[in-house]
């Protein structure tokens, strides 16, 4: 039985899918060279965060600070990225992170990746530092590193501007960083084509460490695919099935932002730093709200028909003028209602700030929801935060933390070094203070939801929602599940959203609007030329998170970092249907210990050494 | 009845499905670089993201401009014929609107044949930016748009029971109908 289908295909021949290469660049020295893969490396590793995870792995032993020359970014689209294909305009950056001091990857939309596809690579690898602050530049064949000293400082969306001016090309494909890149903020993002940001773990720290404000690429070659007909039968029909889902139209009208009124009506809106699960101004920043008065348009990234992203401008106030594509959800809420802001213009202008300075408004926001907390309630003296007069709700002062933190200003700078640095200049924050394994947690509350936090603990980046996000079914029955259920819905999210990565796909087709999962599949098979089934891929994927694990393993990570924020144990819940619960810590612990159990992992979560070994194939 | 391709800006979303299928359409690859259609997208002063393809033009620059007469105007649609072209890319350079468009794999410029009366990229398109419409049509929403816009600016003034009084057009009728 254990025989897999896998090994059967790794005796057919790839005749799509990849190029076969992989752009490396030192930027010590100043050379590139282009590094092969084989066709068992392509099917193993499939692509993305497959591919991210692979090459750190190889490159660990020699990597002691992510902020260091030695630390090893990948950025990778995937098989299917830049494809005709609904949500296939997504690109991975791995890379060990500055956050969390163990593995990281984040994501990011746009065109960046179907670019960088074109341009004839499956992945971009940047190792070392270059001597000043640069740009590179991959003009397919042609790649340069280009000195743009002048770029310092610029923002993330000013610096694209910037490069497609220097390269006087508005078709030029840009990814940047903002100043807090420059400044190795600890949750620095990547910013590409204009807003779409790689948000989570620090990754654009990463890049500011190399000197590297931005990359620029350009491309025109075919993407292989071995069955061009086929593909193009299974994205027509497609595209019809999406826009035939009676939740389409109003999908593409809000996007995620409908989020905010589903959670706040269901009791789930973190609000005020998680103290709350009810926002009583929530329908001042939800969805309806952004329609009816700030959306002027709508953005999609490449290949997409849900057009997600959201164009806002605020027509008057004090933030007049503020253009942003955005909030998302997280967004809305992590620069909203968790910080008791019912002001949506002011929320624009946050989200506005956050992109441009470079920053994830995930952590920026729990940072900053956490020192008006703190400040409250007397845990810090106003002299703490250079006498800000921190409070909910006062924008002013939350957009003026923002900015503080980017440039590591006064209380910023401690802000900058994320959750770990605070905690080590104030332990007293630790119970108010909602992180896993040092990554502030992403805006879906767990105490309600115990598999949800099953699912931030053992989240191999940290408290993100992004590996499983078990909320809505949990909620919907819950009351009927054991915590077999629980481990076993929690596993297999974390099983098939990898896969998205891997492959290069938007995961909110499938989430959003029931796209059959099993179609990724047809479309892999149709790609790659080899027969698959969506069985065969997802044992490639649950085996990529023994791998993430062992890359964090080394890095001292263990069942002692598996948990949940404090808060989600000891707080109750305040305000709606939810009022009073916390996650019962026995519970959890009997969770854990069935969670490594179906993982194969020891008691301590810790993989066994013989899985190490599957992992130490070569490349070629 | 003659049919026309059109555009409507505010709509797009960018998302290039138009690209990806127009290439597969006409060059069988998966390569939106090899496409008869092409999103720009500018943002944030001014923010628009534009699908450009040929407006098939009844006195078209490109053919005034092509040296070896490779460009003809057949029904409607512009053409250039790969025997005749040198492909000395005067058309690419003359189209006002940059809607012919080279790539190194393809031996002469290429630009929007209209798939022969059944544009991909218009059924495509999930935010129906893009139209395939009759000719007469053309212009017919702007015209609708210039009268709105003008009945919302005049307002007509009276006399009811010897007080002038002012009522906007865009009233008109209002009261009735709701």
């Amino acid at each position: 039985m254990r025989r897999s289908a896998a090994s059967k295909a790794n005796k057919q021949q790839l005749q799509g899918g990849y190029h076969f290469r992989i752009l490396w660049v030192d930027l010590s020295t100043g050379e590139s060279r282009i590094v092969p893969f084989g066709d068992r490396f392509a099917l193993k590793y499939i692509g993305g965060r497959g591919f991210g995870a692979k090459i750190l792995f190889d490159h660990l032993s020699k990597i002691t600070d992510p902020l260091g020359p030695e630390n090893v970014l990948t950025i990778a689209p995937g098989p299917l990225t830049g494809l005709y294909l609904p949500g296939a305009g997504k690109t991975h950056v791995v890379a060990l992170a500055p956050l969390t001091g163990i593995y990281g990857d984040s994501n990011m939309g746009g065109n960046f990746g179907a670019e960088l596809r074109q341009a004839g690579y499956d992945a971009l690898v940047l190792t070392g530092r270059a001597e000043q602050l640069s740009y590179l530049w991959v003009d397919e064949d042609d790649v340069a590193i280009v000195p743009a000293p002048e770029l310092a400082g610029k923002g993330a969306l000013d610096t694209e501007r910037a490069v497609k001016e220097a390269l006087q090309s508005e078709e030029v494909r840009v990814a940047a960083i903002g100043p807090a890149g420059e400044k190795l903020v600890r949750f620095a993002t990547i910013n590409c084509d204009w807003s779409r940001n790689a948000g989570r773990c620090g990754m654009g720290a990463v890049l500011g460490s190399k000197n590297i404000k931005a990359i620029a690429v350009r491309g025109g070659k075919d993407l292989p695919v071995a069955d061009v007909a086929r593909l193009r039968m299974l994205t027509d029909r497609s595209l019809k099935d999406l826009a035939d889902h009676p939740l389409f139209e109003f999908w593409q009208q809000q996007g995620l932002m409908s989020v905010v009124d589903y959670l706040n009506t269901a009791g789930g809106l973190p609000t005020r730093n998680f103290q709350q699960n009810v926002f009583e101004h929530a329908d001042q920043i939800d969805g309806f709200k952004m329609e009816g008065e700030f959306k002027i348009g709508d953005t999609a990234c490449f290949g997409c028909p849900m057009s997600c992203g959201n164009i806002c401008l605020v027509k008057n106030g004090k933030y007049k003028g503020t253009i942003t594509e955005g909030p998302e959800y997280e967004s809305a809420c992590t620069l909203g209602s968790n910080l008791g802001v019912s002001d949506f213009s002011a929320i624009l202008k946050g989200n506005q700030l956050c992109d441009e300075l470079g920053i994830d408004t995930i952590s920026a926001g729990v940072l900053v929801g956490t020192m008006i907390e703190a400040v409250d309630t007397g845990l810090l003296q106003p002299s703490d935060v250079d006498g800000m007069k921190l409070e909910w709700g006062n924008s002013d002062q939350i957009t003026a933390l923002l900015e503080k933190m980017a440039n590591r200003d006064g209380v910023g700078d401690v802000l900058a070094g994320g959750s770990k640095a605070v905690l080590e200049k104030w332990p007293q924050l630790a119970p108010i203070l909602v992180q896993t394994k040092g990554m502030e947690q992403s805006a879906y509350d767990a105490r309600a939801t115990i598999s949800m936090g099953l699912a931030y603990g053992t989240s191999d980046i940290g408290a993100h929602h992004a590996r499983a996000w078990t909320v809505g079914k949990e909620l919907e029955l819950g009351a009927k599940w054991t915590d077999h259920d629980r481990v076993n819905i929690v596993m297999y999210h974390q099983t098939i959203r990898p896969l998205f990565d891997m492959l290069g796909v938007c995961r909110l087709p499938w989430i959003e609007l029931g796209f059959d999962e099993r179609l990724y599949a047809e479309y892999y098979s149709a790609v790659t030329g080899i027969p698959h089934t969506l069985d065969d891929l997802l044992e490639r994927s649950r085996a990529l998170y023994d791998l993430t694990r062992l890359i964090s393993v080394s890095r001292g990570v263990s069942r002692k970092d598996d948990y949940p924020a404090p808060r989600m144990f000891e707080r109750p819940i305040e305000g709606g249907q939810y009022a009073g619960r916390v996650i019962d810590r026995a519970q959890y612990e009997e969770l854990l210990d069935l969670y490594y159990q179906k993982r194969g992992w020891s008691e301590d979560g810790i993989p066994p050494a013989e899985k190490a070994k599957l992992f130490k194939d070569r490349l070629t | 009845m003659p049919k026309r391709l059109s555009v409507v800006p505010e709509r797009c979303s960018g998302c290039r499905l138009c690209e990806c299928t127009c290439a597969l359409q006409h060059f069988g690859v998966s390569n939106p670089k090899k496409s008869a259609i092409r999103v720009v997208a500018l943002y944030p002063h001014p923010v628009i993201r534009m699908p450009v393809v040929c407006r098939q033009c009844a006195q078209p620059k490109c053919r005034e401009n092509c040296p070896t007469d490779a460009i003809t105007l057949e029904d409607g649609v512009v053409r250039i014929d790969a025997e005749t072209c040198v492909s000395c890319r005067q058309c690419v350079i003359s189209c006002p609107f940059g809607a012919i468009f080279v790539h190194d794999d393809i031996a002469v410029p290429f630009k929007c044949d209209l798939c022969g009366g059944h544009p991909q990229c218009v059924q495509q398109c999930p935010k129906a930016a893009l139209q395939y419409v009759p000719e007469h049509e053309l212009g017919e929403a702007n015209r609708v748009a210039a009268v709105l816009r003008y009945a919302h600016m005049k307002e007509v003034e009276y006399v009811e029971k010897g007080e002038r009084k002012k009522l906007r057009y865009a009233e008109i009728g209002r009261e009735q109908s709701e």
